[in-house]
Formats: structure tokens, sequence, C-alpha cells
């Protein structure tokens, strides 16, 4: 493990002499890789003076840069929207792409878009963080002797017709690109060139297609519905996480599993690690890993043999299922018959309910009989056409397989040319695949990659490719739905679409120059585009285009579910082989688990991403191996200590977690770190367990889950950089919770405690009942003074905790909208991050043998008392209480005493201990910068302000349209990210109002309400289904 | 698009008697002469004695905006719908000096110097005309310009920036950066004095 860079001391007082003399590091200067003419085209006229780091500018000379040619789009102040898609993982969620003096400052979701409506996860919003990563590739590249030299873009081009053209028909291309026009583009562009396409994602559902080739003889991907299901089981797939179009499942899962109208969905989780999806499952069933299979088969035995209703043609199963007796499949698992049977009933006498497999920490070798017993299990129940609906046209892609082909053909001196693009084969393979030896054979290697990776190292030629915001480019992520792509601002490097470099390419090859005649890849876009609306029947293909370009591309409505699936005629008899085996010896089952920061390993140079904690363990900068406490107490290590992992394939260190949401025979250790490039903030950082993973048998997919490790202890020490207090509330009342049964009941929290003998909150004696009585009354004649006596809003939030699923997106929209500085490792560890809002996860139970084990999370950011301790100890008045109800906080006046933060009992407040921004927001990354937001200096102390900005912008608008403010004018930036539907926020002085209303639910309680400070932010507590 | 409007009028016209009527917006015609207003006959020699820093072009608001009486808005664009005024894009000033290349010597030198900045444009080696930057705000400070034209009306800029329409070259009258300067005029007017009205 590299500890990562700290800020010190010296370096500190070494650049604060250079803030004074140069603030303004957005101003073009000698050491800014941009350009005079670009930094024009880029920044406009007002970027220069609003946005820049640094304090006052007085006493200096400014100088303002007028525009040549005003753009039409650009007014300087007011930001423009462009729409268009993500790229961050294959959903392909829609984006608002917010720009302010031509920079993209903002990701958020486009409402319009039928997978993510209008919200955004953590890894989407990071993508701004990919577009100004100070790792990007500046320009074209090649090897010569070993070294990378720049070269010319139409020399570049020259080359690669050349090489490519002179081992015609044994090319090979790698990429990573959805299915699109690009994609088409590529297929037959490769194809002209007579060679091979892979298309390749790691994180492959190949085991899915395969179970439903076998079971429905469909070999493609459904669609669940999450929102319809009342039921949901989960065999390992971590559909909150990182399978599947994981926004639209969790709005889904927000509406089932969300208390409402006194009902909810229950959900039960099966795997050997409580992922987040876990953590949200209101049952979890620890079995070994590869033994799903056999309860799913067991579930749907029983639910054959009790009901009638099953669809006709499942009888057949009947006596292949009757070997899944309770009892057998009880001995399989070790859950008891009763608890497979009771499971089986209630999956079924929830109409409809659904099961889902999949996922990479399930996918051992025995994935596809999971998923096909889920399928089954899903058939039986008569789940399919209600929440299992095929024919929705998910892209898929060749899978591992095909790597695997392609390896041996590189072996064997078949590829005379490799071109790889928006792939990290030499990552997201694992090392015994032994992909970089076979790449070293082929004499020329091409890479597009935006980044320096593990690829690009061992490549001749480097061709950068736009980032997603500075191209044209589609995109259809599924039946129906064609998202469009456009260059939101200049490109902030000498890069060029892929695209463009196909076409040209192509025309210096004489047969090809014909056939591949659009000048550029926006010229051949809006071909395909004409083509497609005169399929639809649009009479004016231009109009078509703008209005789609405007909307984000076309959605159309959801395609219908096929109208029967049925059984394949040749279902094998026995639908599972057995239990999976493993490789090796060791006592520990090694789960790699997919990081819902980090994806697949792209999200690692993004500090956003990195210092956004981990939702289940609150670990950021790092890797760690998971073990279960048992474990730990028999190898005798803690937390923190180093062990070695060794299995046949190759060995790792890293620092040790005690998790009781392990099984004690699993080790799990996430995916996405330990890169040796991909830039200054990845290389180095952690571990990658596919180093310890065998090159696996070519089934079809890879089995990440299929290996045994040994743990041997080391002397060595990392102290994991964790954003947790203490994992346990510890009788607080945080995080509250009340069963269904309560809940149903319209149960107030307190009551419900009660009913459960749970200890009240902690009662305040009569004589602190008479003082909070007496400040109350004193309180209410300060309202009636000065300003606050006036007409205002009064802003309040609802946050309810039966559909919070703690995945953390809001937290990167508060970084991306209050321009909130990263802290690295150093500082995580000294308790100085900056994360204006956190999710706080808290455990329960697991303490004993055979208690059950959960967590709850609670989102905690400032509460905006309205009786703040923080603001009477400010000797400054730069904590106050503004008339509309805000906790205020003045950076100016704020002198850095810091008694409001020691103040405060929710320790929300956030100091700048070291000038944090100026690292955090280095060049170009600073061109993120939101102008609306004062970026803030060493000394001075920040927290969430509900988005002051926002509310100020929306109450400048509505007086210039001489309105009033209305109901929804005002979205904070983590209420517009929640996929969840989770925060609501509003004037609680209009009883119209959805916080009004919000409020006004019987599970409302406040986070230490006994300490009568009047949080603004109300909480409504879980419900334990 | 009222610049393109304005400049396709330009080119269809003549001479500088026809187009004074079409930048004043029909206003009382008035030979320039006659006018109150008329501005001083100053060279870019005396720029170094006027108040206030010298500028790349001796731009004279107090011919434009006095003796023309050019309203601030038709080069301030942004002023009445953002936070930011705007400054006019070379764009904006060519639209008029295509055609109008100054009464005396001292103007042509000046719109001469513009001019060049306007054809160097395309060459990236070139300078850009850069501004000196007169009156600006501390990066803690959100000053709403809109706001303020909204409740004041279109010719409110002078209550901050002086009377530019009779300054020869832009000089700070008030120091705006002094926040006892907003809150003396906040208070005589009863308005919003929350710190976060500005400070966020």
């Amino acid at each position: 493990m590299t500890v990562r860079p700290v800020i010190t001391r010296d370096q500190e007082s070494g650049e604060s002499g250079n803030q004074d003399s140069n603030p303004d590091s957005l101003i073009p200067g000698s050491a800014d890789p941009l350009s005079r003419r670009r930094f024009l085209k880029v920044l406009g006229i007002t970027g220069a003076g609003t946005a820049a780091l640094g304090g006052c500018s007085t006493g200096k000379i400014e100088k303002l840069i007028p525009y040549l040619v005003q753009s039409e789009d650009q007014v300087p102040g007011i930001p423009t929207w462009y729409a268009s898609t993500c790229t961050e993982c294959p959903a392909g969620c829609g984006l608002h792409v917010k720009t302010r003096e031509a920079r993209a400052i903002k990701l958020e979701g486009n409402p319009a878009h039928p997978v993510n409506a209008g919200t955004l996860c953590q890894r989407g919003q990071a993508g701004l963080q990919g577009l100004y990563n100070p790792g990007r590739i500046t320009g074209p590249l090649q090897k010569q002797r070993g070294v990378l030299q720049s070269l010319l873009w139409e020399e570049a081009i020259i080359r690669l017709a050349q090489e490519f053209q002179n081992v015609r028909g044994r090319i090979a291309v790698i990429s990573g690109a959805g299915p699109g026009s690009f994609d088409d583009l590529l297929a037959d562009w490769t194809a002209a060139l007579g060679g091979r396409l892979i298309r390749y994602q790691p994180f492959d559902r190949a085991p899915e297609r395969a179970a439903n080739l076998r079971v429905f003889g469909l070999d493609e991907l459904p669609l669940y519905d999450f929102a319809q299901a009342r039921y949901l089981v989960s065999f390992g797939a971590d559909f909150l996480e990182t399978w599947g179009p994981v926004i639209e499942q969790q709005r889904g899962f927000a509406q089932s599993h969300g208390f409402h109208e006194r009902s909810m969905a229950r959900h039960v989780y099966v795997g050997p690690r409580m992922d987040l999806t876990g953590m949200n499952a209101d049952e979890w069933h620890p079995l070994l890993p590869g033994s799903e299979a056999v309860l799913a088969l067991g579930m749907a035995s029983v639910i054959l043999s009790e009901r009638t209703s099953a669809p006709q043609d499942a009888n057949v199963l009947a006596p292949t299922l009757a070997e899944y007796s309770p009892e057998r499949v009880a001995r399989d698992t070790g859950m008891t018959p009763d608890a497979i049977r009771k499971l089986a009933r209630e999956f079924i006498s929830a109409t409809p309910s659904l099961a889902v497999a999949g996922g990479i920490a399930a996918q051992h070798r025995g994935a596809v009989d999971l998923c096909a017993a889920v399928a089954l299990l899903n058939y039986v129940a008569g789940n399919l056409g209600q929440t299992v609906r095929f024919g929705a046209g998910l892209p898929r892609t060749d899978g591992y397989g095909a790597l695997q082909e392609l390896i041996a053909a590189m072996n064997a001196g078949e590829i005379g040319a490799v071109l790889i693009h928006e792939a990290n084969p030499a990552y997201t393979l694992p090392k015994s695949a032994k992909f970089v030896e076979a790449l070293a054979k082929v004499p020329f290697k091409v890479s597009t990659a935006l980044f320096p990776d593990e690829t690009t190292a061992a490549c001749d030629l480097l061709l950068p490719g736009h980032h997603a915001l500075e191209r044209w480019d589609d995109l259809r992520p599924r039946a129906g739905v064609f998202g469009l792509m456009q260059p939101v601002m200049t490109p902030v490097f000498d890069t060029l679409p892929t695209g463009d470099v196909l076409l040209r390419a192509a025309k210096k090859v004489p047969d090809l120059a014909t056939r591949f005649a659009a000048p550029t890849f926006e010229a051949h876009l809006k071909q395909k585009w004409g083509e497609l609306a005169r399929t639809r029947g649009a009479g004016d293909a231009e109009q078509f285009w703008r209005e789609a370009l405007q909307r984000g591309g076309l959605y159309g409505e959801a395609p219908a579910a096929l109208p029967t699936v049925r059984l394949a005629a040749n279902f094998p008899s026995s639908p599972a082989s057995g239990l999976p085996t493993f490789d090796g010896e060791g006592e520990f089952v090694l789960l790699p688990v997919p990081s819902s920061m980090y994806f697949d390993g792209r999200g690692a140079n993004r500090p956003w991403l990195l210092e956004n904690p981990d939702p289940v363990t609150k670990i950021t900068w790092g890797s760690w191996i998971e073990l279960n406490p048992e474990s730990a107490r028999r190898l005798d290590v803690r937390e923190g200590e180093i062990v070695r992992v060794v299995s046949p394939h190759g060995a790792l260190e890293a620092p040790v977690y005690v998790y009781p949401g392990v099984r004690p025979d699993v080790v799990a250790i996430p995916l996405g770190l330990g890169h040796t490039e991909y830039g200054e903030y990845a290389k180095g950082l952690g571990v990658n367990p596919l180093d310890l993973l065998a090159a696996a048998d070519g089934n079809g997919f890879f089995p990440y889950a299929a290996t045994r490790v040994r743990l041997e202890k080391t002397l060595g020490y990392h102290k994991l950089a964790k954003t947790e207090g203490n994992p346990r509330q510890l009788g607080r009342h945080i995080a509250e919770a009340m069963p269904l049964t309560h809940a149903e009941k319209g149960y107030s929290v307190e009551e419900s405690l009660k009913q459960v003998g749970v200890e009240e909150h902690e009662v305040n004696t009569e004589r602190e009942r008479e003082a909070i009585a007496g400040f109350r009354t004193e309180q209410l004649e300060k309202v009636a003074l000065g300003a606050y006596a006036e007409e205002h809003p009064r802003w309040g939030m609802v946050i309810d905790l039966a559909k919070c699923t703690g995945c953390s997106a809001c937290v990167t929209a508060c970084y991306a909208e209050n321009n909130i500085p990263w802290v690295g490792y150093d500082n995580v560890l000294r308790g100085r991050e900056m994360s204006w809002l956190r999710i706080e996860r808290y455990f329960e139970g697991g303490t004993e043998p055979g208690e059950p084990f959960a967590a709850r999370v609670v989102p905690m950011l400032c509460q905006h008392c309205e009786n703040a301790p923080c603001e009477p100890v400010c000797p400054v008045y730069a904590a106050y209480h503004t008339a509309d109800g805000l906790n205020g906080q003045i950076y100016n006046r704020c002198v850095g005493t810091r008694y409001c933060s020691n103040n405060c009992p929710y320790k929300v407040r956030y100091f700048n201990w070291f000038p944090f921004a100026k690292r955090a927001f280095q060049a170009p990354l600073d061109l993120q910068l939101n102008p609306e937001v004062t970026v803030r200096a060493r000394g001075v102390m920040e927290k969430c302000t509900f988005c002051v900005q926002r509310i100020r912008g929306a109450q400048h608008q509505a007086r210039l349209e001489d309105r009033p403010l209305r109901d929804g004018d005002v979205l904070t930036a983590c209420q517009q990210a929640c996929p969840s539907g989770a925060i609501v926020f509003g004037n609680v002085k209009d009883p119209e109002s959805r916080v009004v209303k919000a409020r006004e639910d019987h599970r409302e309680y406040h986070v230490l309400e006994e300490l009568n400070v009047r949080p603004s932010v109300t909480y409504l507590a879980k419900v334990l289904a | 698009m009222r610049k393109l409007v304005v400049v396709g009028a330009i080119s269809s016209l003549a001479g500088l008697a026809v187009l004074l009527p079409v930048l004043r917006r029909g206003s009382a015609q008035q030979p320039p002469a006659a006018d109150s207003l008329a501005a001083p006959r100053l060279s870019v020699s005396d720029s170094g004695s006027l108040k206030g820093p010298r500028q790349p072009i001796f731009f004279r608001h107090d011919i434009h905006a006095g003796q023309f009486k050019m309203q601030c808005q038709y080069c301030h664009y942004s002023v009445g719908a953002s936070s930011e005024p705007g400054i006019p894009s070379l764009q904006t000033c060519m639209g008029c000096h295509q055609v109008i290349s100054g009464a005396d010597s001292s103007h042509k030198v000046e719109i001469r110097k513009l001019r060049q900045f306007w054809t160097d444009s395309a060459d990236a080696t070139k300078p850009s005309l850069q501004w000196v930057r007169i009156h600006a705000v501390a990066r803690h400070v959100h000053f709403p310009h809109m706001q303020h034209i909204k409740a004041m009306g279109p010719n409110a800029c002078q209550t901050c920036h002086g009377d530019v329409a009779r300054m020869p070259q832009v000089f700070k009258v008030n120091n705006v950066n002094n926040m006892g300067f907003c809150v003396s005029c906040h208070l005589a007017r009863g308005v919003n004095r929350d710190c976060t009205a500005c400070h966020y």
C-alpha cells in the first residue's frame, strides 16, 4: 500500500505566498497547459473572475478578455444546459450537463430519460473528474525506442492506416463502447479491414444470458421490474451497486420497498457477504458460495408442490425439482427446512414477486446453474411477463471466451495489429490470463484510451479520444432508447474522437475511402439519424435531429414484454450440476467484490470516488480484506493488520477489516484498485484481487469467485481511513427503525420503541423541561424582532430512511455542487474529510452467535437547527441564523476558532486545516468549480448550506419574473441526485409544500431530539418488513 | 440577434449622419455638436493624466454613452438577466466600427487599434485585447446585477459606477468592494441585509 501524498506545513507555507501573488490559477500563465486561444474559447470573459481559487483580489490588476464572437447560447453568469448520455457504465443514463461560461460544471440526470428519470449515481457524476482529469493523455503519442513521443494527428492517422493496411485480415479490435452508431461504424471498419471485433465489458452478464438460453431458449437479458415486486429475493445480485441499470433498479426498489400507504415489499438477500444490497434487505441468509442455486431450486420445488396455479408446463419440472426437497436443500445450504418452506411460501403469496441472480461476487463456476435456478423460480412463481420482462434489447458483449480466443491467437502470432477502445483488459483480466504477454507478441498496438492505463503502457500508438462530454455520439442502451451525446465544451486537450480517427484512417486506405465517405463522425452520426428519422416517418429530418438533441435522444415507450416465454423444449433433466468447485486448498473462499465506487476499475482515478466512503465499510483511499470476527479471532488479527492472501495463482497483502457481514469461511476484497498505471490518484493505491485468480476455464464467462485462499499474518499495519466514528449506535437513537407491524398501525417512533421494550429517549427532568419551555418563549420573542419578523420562507428537509439505501450518490452531488475539496488518505485518517453530507452506517446485532446481523444508514448533514448550538459560541458572528431559517456560515467572517464545531452535536462542521482546495482543484480540475459557490481558504469553517446558492438563485429568478417562489423551485443537490427520492426539501411555512406533507408522517423523528436544538431536518424512521 | 440586425442596418447605410439616429433608436434628432454632452477632444496622450487605469484602447465612454447616448445595455447586454453584466465581444464593437472610422485623427488611431485586434484574432500568436478590470468584488461576494437593475431600473448603473457617460476614461468612483458601500445603500432603502444574500 502506498501512502497518499499529504500537504505538509512546509509545502503549504511555501505555496501560500504564491497564492497571493497569483491566486487566479485560471488566468492563462506559463504553467497552464491551456493555450491562450483555448482559454478564450473555454472560459469567455467571466470565468476568469468568478471561480478562481484564492481570497480577496484587491490590489492586483485583473484583466477582462472579451469574446471575439459572442456565442448565442452562452450568457455570462447564466448556466447553459445540454442533454447528453452517460458512459460511465453500460446502463446508458441520460444526462443534463450544466455549463457555465462554456465549461461543464455539474452533471445531473435527465428527467425525460426512461432509465434514470432525472437522477444520477456517484459514478456518473464523477464523469466530470474524468473530463478534467489531470492524468489525461494530452495528445497523440507514439512509442519510439521505448519512449513515448508526441506527433501530429495527421501523422498518427497515416501511421495507423499504413500499419493496419499492412496486416489486413490479421487485425483485432477490443471495444468497450456500447451499442450505437459508433459501435456500428467500428464493426464496419473492422470488417472492411478483415479484422475481428470483440465487444468487451469486464462486468459481463454472460452467465445470466447462458441461463436464459438454457431455461427459455432466449439468449438475452430481461429487464426486472423492481417497482412492481411485492417480494424480492436477490441471490447475490448487487442490484444497488454494479449489477444492471442500478439507478433504475434503485428507483424501483424505493417504490416497492419504501413504506407507502402502510405497506411495503419484503427483501431477502442470499449470499455469503452482506453488501449494500444485503444491507437493505430485511433478511440475510449467508449461504456458502455456490449453494444459492440449491436454495432457489428448493424454493421452486416447494412452490410447485404446494401451488396449483403454476404455469401448466412447469409440471414437467416436478420430477427433477422433487429431488430438491427442503430437507435436502437444508443439508446443502445450512438453512433449516422450515426456513426454506417459509421463504418459498412468502415468495409465492406475494404477487408479483421477483428473484434475481447474477453479479460479480456470485460469479462462481456454478453461476449459470444459479441463474438458471432463479429463472426457474421466477417461472414457477408466475413472474415472467410481470416482473421479469424479456425483449428489452439490453446490450450484449462477447464475453470472456472471445478474449481467451484472442489471447491464444495473439500468442500464435495470428494477430498483426490491435486497436483497443474504451477498454483496459491488461487491468481487468487476471494476470494469470497473460494478456499483456500475449499483447507484446502483436507487432502494432493502438489505444484510444483517455488515460494512460495498464493497456496503453503496452501500446505503440496512443490516439486519445474525446471524453463523452466533448464529442458527438449516440448510445442505444436498450430497445426503444436512443441516447445522444453532444460536445458541451471545447475539448480540454488535443484529443480527437475515435470516430473521426476511423473515418480519416479509412480515407488513407484506397478501397475504403468511398465506403467511409463521411468527412467527420458528426456528419456520419447526423446521416444515421437522418435514416432513423425516415424510419420513424419524421418529415423534417433536421427538426427531428434538433428535437432529439434538445431532449437528449429519442426515448420510445418501453417495449412490451414478449407475450409468452415458455420453458425451452430441450430443457435439461437436471437443472443444476451440483455444487461448484473452487481452485486451491485454502480455508477461505475469496470473494472479489465489485465496488460501487470504482466499478470495474475505471473510477479509481477520480478523487470524488476515492474519498466517497465505501457504503458498507466506510473505508476511503485504499483496499481492505474483509474477515469475519470469528476468523479474525482465530487468526489473531485485528483491523488494520496487514495479512498476506495466498492463492495458487498469486499473493497480495492488504489490511484487514473485521466485518460481521461476511461468512467465517469467506474473505472479501474489493475490485477496482491496485492499478500499476492510470494516473497519479490510482497508481499504487490498494490491491487488485484479480491477481489471485486463475485464468479459468473457457465456459464463456469469467468466474470471479472460484478461488480458495489462505491467509498469512505479516507484521505490517496500515490504518484504514474510515470515516465512521463508532460502527454501533450505542443507544443514541440516531438511525431509528420500527417493525412493519408497528408502522402499519401508525405508531410513532416513541410508541414503537416502548412496544419493543427499548428504553425511551433520555427523558428530560422536570427542571430541564421548564428550561426548554422558557427558552422557547424567549426564542419566540426573538423571532418577532427585526428582519425575522418579516414574511420569509423557512427551509426544511425530510429524509425518508425507508427509502434511503446508503448508495452515496448524494455525497458526490454535494462535492460537485459545493466545491468541496477532497483531502486524501492522511487527512481522512485524522478525521479531516470535508464531506458536508455523509452517510452514517450503523451495525445492529451480530455480536453473539445466532443473533441476526443488520445495518442501517442515515444521511447526516447540517441540521440547520432553529436553536443552533454553533451560533451563540461564534465570537465573530460567522455562524448565525438567517431570517429564512438557515444556519448561515459566512466564510469571510470566520476566523477559525472552531468553537462552533466543538459545540455541534451532529459533528457536521468541517474545518479547512490546510488549503485543501489548492490541491483538490489542481488544473484542469479547477475548470469544474461552481462559480456560484465560494472556494474556501485555509482556516475557515464550512458546512452544508442547504444549497443556499440554489435558494438565492431561485429567489432571484422568481423576482425577475414577478412571481412568488413555488414549491419545487429549489432542489438541493443531494435531493436532485437521490435515485430513491428519499430527500424532500422545501418551505415548511407553505402548508401545501411537499416537505410539509412529508413531515406529517407518524414515523417522523429528529436525531438527538432531547437536546432541544430543534433541527430543520426531519427523518422518517426506517421500516423493517 | 439584435446586434446582427443592427449590423445589417449599418451596412446598408452610407454615412455617420444617417447612422446616428439608428444607434439612438429614434431618440430626438439633434446634431451631435449641439449636444450639451459633447465629449471633449482628447487623444491617447492625454489618457495618462486622466483618472483611472489606461486601457489598451482609449475607449471613450463619454463619447459612446454620453455624446451618442447609447444605452449601457447595448454593450453590457446581460446586466438585466444575469449576475454578470457582460462585456461586449469584439464583434459587437466591429458591428459599428466596420463602418465608423472616427471623426478625427485621435479617434481614428484608437479605432485602428480595435480593427487590428479584430484582424489579429485569427492569429493565435498575436496578443488579444485585454481590458483592465476596474470594478470587481471579492470572490466570496455574489453581486446579482440583474436584481439591482430590476429593482432600480435600467439607468441604475451610475449608482455604483458613477456617471460613466461623462468619463473619458473610466475610473472607480465608489469602492464597490467595500461592504460598507453596499450596506449603506441597503440600509437607506430598507432592503435585505442578511449575510447570505451576498455571501455563500
